[in-house]
């Protein structure tokens, strides 16, 4: 039991896909403008790494070596799709927003490297916790980084200002505030880890 | 006595200049400029400058102090950082303004890469493209020169970027610096006393300032007419911060190329960014957009030109 | 060669599968993604020409595009069109949906995608630039006060809405 709960928590801090892999750093500059923007992204992954690590952890057998990563793509893909509907028709809004970044889902480095790297060697329970953590993960960081890029960025967190009479930093919600935010995290991240080590 | 027969590694050359000595010299370079700047705007633009100048100081004793590293604050080197900025600003921008971009531009654009000598970009330039970036509301609003209340006049480059007829403006008015701009860019003239005073001590080289104007000057003839060479280089080299950052932000000593060949391209790449961004870009001025970029390209342009060793093929 | 057509074969199932799985998500979710996309272009439409009850798409034969609407209030009279303009600006291409009467009074336009510079062309979203269109000639905007700071992007509104308004005003003519 302790292991499996290991398998989860460990792609929050320890294995963090944006912080630690590094992985996923596109849709991650693109998408961390605003808060809300982060937790649809941050759902509709964790939705598409659950499923696939799911189906590639169950299919992982009869898939042949030579062809699984063309077989991966494909499964991924359909539930990228399955995801992309399902937001144009209850949220047209988030999908707006969104643009572009949902069907990228398909080519985030996260989504097939847990499967070439986890899902297609263990069972279903820990490829699903694995999924899982790995999804939180990615969504707890999304919401870290867009947090501080809305609040520097416009003045407010979910559309409510905080601070009255600041003047907002609109670089950081330009791309470049993201490459510079999400440099000072990692930064941030490799110190704390150089002094605990 | 004794001392002097022991034998060191190379080099064995010694001069008697040293960092600080040449930081302060261009500091001292740099006051016409500024006296020329609160002459023309008012006394605005001296508390401008004070106000980068002392947040600059502060941030490098901060990061001096926090890593533990040695005191780098007597140098100059942070205190050239707060004036540029400085003189790329408007006058009459808040004065929390100049602090912001002072304080990014020293722990930015300077400390995350380890301090002095360390930086790919021209500190200043940073802090300035981040305020460009953040409040350009404040960063394109500038006030008539000798009106002190707060009359509002584009930029002369701003308004041939507009589309709109440019009023009389003369030549020597561009040289001495009367029309709108930042603190420090508009007086040609005074910048001029200092760069004179900098190239006679041989603390920059002729290569990239004057490639660097000469390019932009070839370039807006040919292209910055309403039809081919016919362009009017002149307006282009007296107006906005051509001659500032030619002299003073694109020799900064650490984030340009060493060489003599490598100068040179510097020099004329900085002039043809600038040309292209002034006449096709959305901005109305591109030299400090031009020098990052150059900057950047800097490590590239170094690896292409060395210098041959002697003896090695 | 075997080897060949089984690996064929077993990718051939799973495109067969997740097919067969998108095709029966998208019929369930299809007519809700048409009714919510028609639902916005009503509420955008409402929104710039708010006295009207009846919008009908005039549609180029050729490719289905839409031209502009004709706009219906509550006895069916015509009383004007609404039109999509879109214009050049700093860094993008802004699109704005314009309503006009049949005196080529503007009623209301409002800028419906843009990506210009935040804080300066951005700014043309903001009511106090849209509400001067108000009830401006829509084949002469010189009464519009364009942003500081901003008049690349301020005159893509204005020079894309007047030359749009010019366009369809010729249309109709053409169709009498």
């Amino acid at each position: 039991m302790k292991e499996l709960i290991k398998e989860f928590a460990k792609g929050i801090i320890k294995e963090n896909p944006t912080f630690v892999l590094a992985l996923g750093l596109c849709p991650t500059l693109a998408v961390s403008v605003s808060v809300s923007n982060a937790i649809g992204m941050g759902i509709a992954a964790t939705f598409v790494l659950l499923g696939s690590s799911l189906i590639i952890s169950l299919v992982r057998d009869l898939i042949p070596d030579k062809i699984r990563i063309p077989c991966y793509i494909v499964i991924i893909a359909t539930f990228v799709t399955i995801t992309e509907l399902c937001m144009k028709a209850y949220s047209p809004a988030l999908n707006r927003s969104l643009g572009i970044y949902v069907p990228l889902i398909v080519v985030n480095c996260i989504v097939l490297g847990r499967a070439e790297a986890f899902a297609c060697k263990n069972n279903l329970t820990r490829s699903f916790l694995d999924g899982l953590g790995m999804g939180v993960g990615f969504t707890l960081a999304l919401i870290l980084i867009s947090s501080i890029r809305e609040f520097l960025g416009s003045g407010q967190i979910l559309g409510h200002t905080l601070v009255k009479g600041f003047e907002p930093v609109f670089v950081f919600g330009m791309p470049s505030g993201a490459l510079l935010v999400i440099g000072l995290l990692l930064g941030l991240f490799n110190f704390i880890k150089d002094k605990k080590a | 006595m004794i001392n002097n027969l022991t034998v060191s590694g190379s080099p064995h050359i010694h001069k008697p200049v040293s960092v600080s000595r040449i930081m302060w010299t261009v500091v001292f370079s740099l006051i016409p400029a500024g006296i020329a700047g609160v002459v023309i705007f008012g006394l605005d633009a001296l508390w401008v400058t004070l106000v980068a100048v002392a947040a600059a100081v502060l941030t490098e004793l901060t990061f001096g102090i926090l890593t533990k590293k040695k005191i780098t604050i007597l140098d100059g080197s942070a205190v050239i950082t707060g004036i540029l900025l400085a003189f790329n600003l408007p006058p009459q921008v808040p004065l929390w303004l100049p602090i912001v971009g002072a304080v990014f531009s020293i722990a930015i654009g300077k400390q995350v890469f380890g301090g002095l000598g360390q930086n790919i970009f021209n500190p200043a330039l940073v802090g300035r493209v981040f305020l460009m970036a953040s409040w350009p509301k404040y960063m394109t609003t500038f006030n008539r020169p000798f009106s002190f209340d707060a009359v509002t006049s584009a930029t002369p480059l701003a308004i041939l970027k507009e589309g709109k007829v440019l009023e009389h403006i003369s030549y020597l008015d561009l040289f001495l610096g009367k029309h709108g701009g930042c603190i420090g860019e508009v007086c040609i003239l005074a910048l001029l006393i200092g760069a004179a005073l900098l190239l006679i001590k041989g603390y920059i080289s002729w290569h990239i300032p004057a490639t660097y104007i000469f390019t932009t000057a070839i370039f807006t003839y040919i292209f910055g007419g309403a039809q081919i060479f016919s362009g009017d280089w002149l307006f282009h080299i007296l107006s906005g911060g051509l001659v500032l950052g030619a002299f003073f932000m694109a020799t900064d000593y650490v984030a340009t190329p060493l060489t003599a060949k490598g100068q040179l391209i510097f020099g004329v790449g900085c002039g043809l960014l600038t040309a292209v961004i002034r006449i096709w870009g959305g901005y109305p001025e591109g030299v400090s957009y031009a020098i990052l970029m150059m900057n950047a390209a800097t490590p590239f342009i170094d690896r292409y030109t060395k210098n041959r060793i002697y003896g090695v093929r | 060669m075997k080897e060949m057509a089984r690996y064929g074969f077993i990718l051939g199932v799973i495109c067969v599968v997740a097919a067969g799985l998108l095709a029966t998500v998208n019929a369930l979710t299809g007519p809700k993604i048409l009714a919510a996309a028609q639902s916005e272009e009503q509420a955008a439409l409402k929104e710039v020409m708010p006295t009207a009850v009846k919008f009908t798409a005039i549609k180029l034969e050729a490719d289905n595009t839409t031209l502009y609407y004709k706009v219906f209030d509550r006895q069916d009279k015509l009383i004007g069109f609404v039109f999509k303009a879109s214009g050049k600006g700093y860094s993008s291409v802004i699109e704005t949906l314009a309503g006009i009467f049949l005196d080529d009074k503007i009623s209301v336009i409002k800028v419906i995608s843009l990506n210009e510079t935040p804080g300066l062309g951005m700014r043309v979203t903001e009511d106090k630039f849209t509400s001067q269109f108000n009830q401006q000639n829509s084949l002469d905007l010189s009464g519009v006060e364009a942003i500081t700071g901003a008049t690349i992007s301020s005159r893509a509104v204005m020079d894309s809405v007047m030359k749009k308004a010019q366009e369809i005003k010729e249309l109709i003519k053409n169709d009498k």
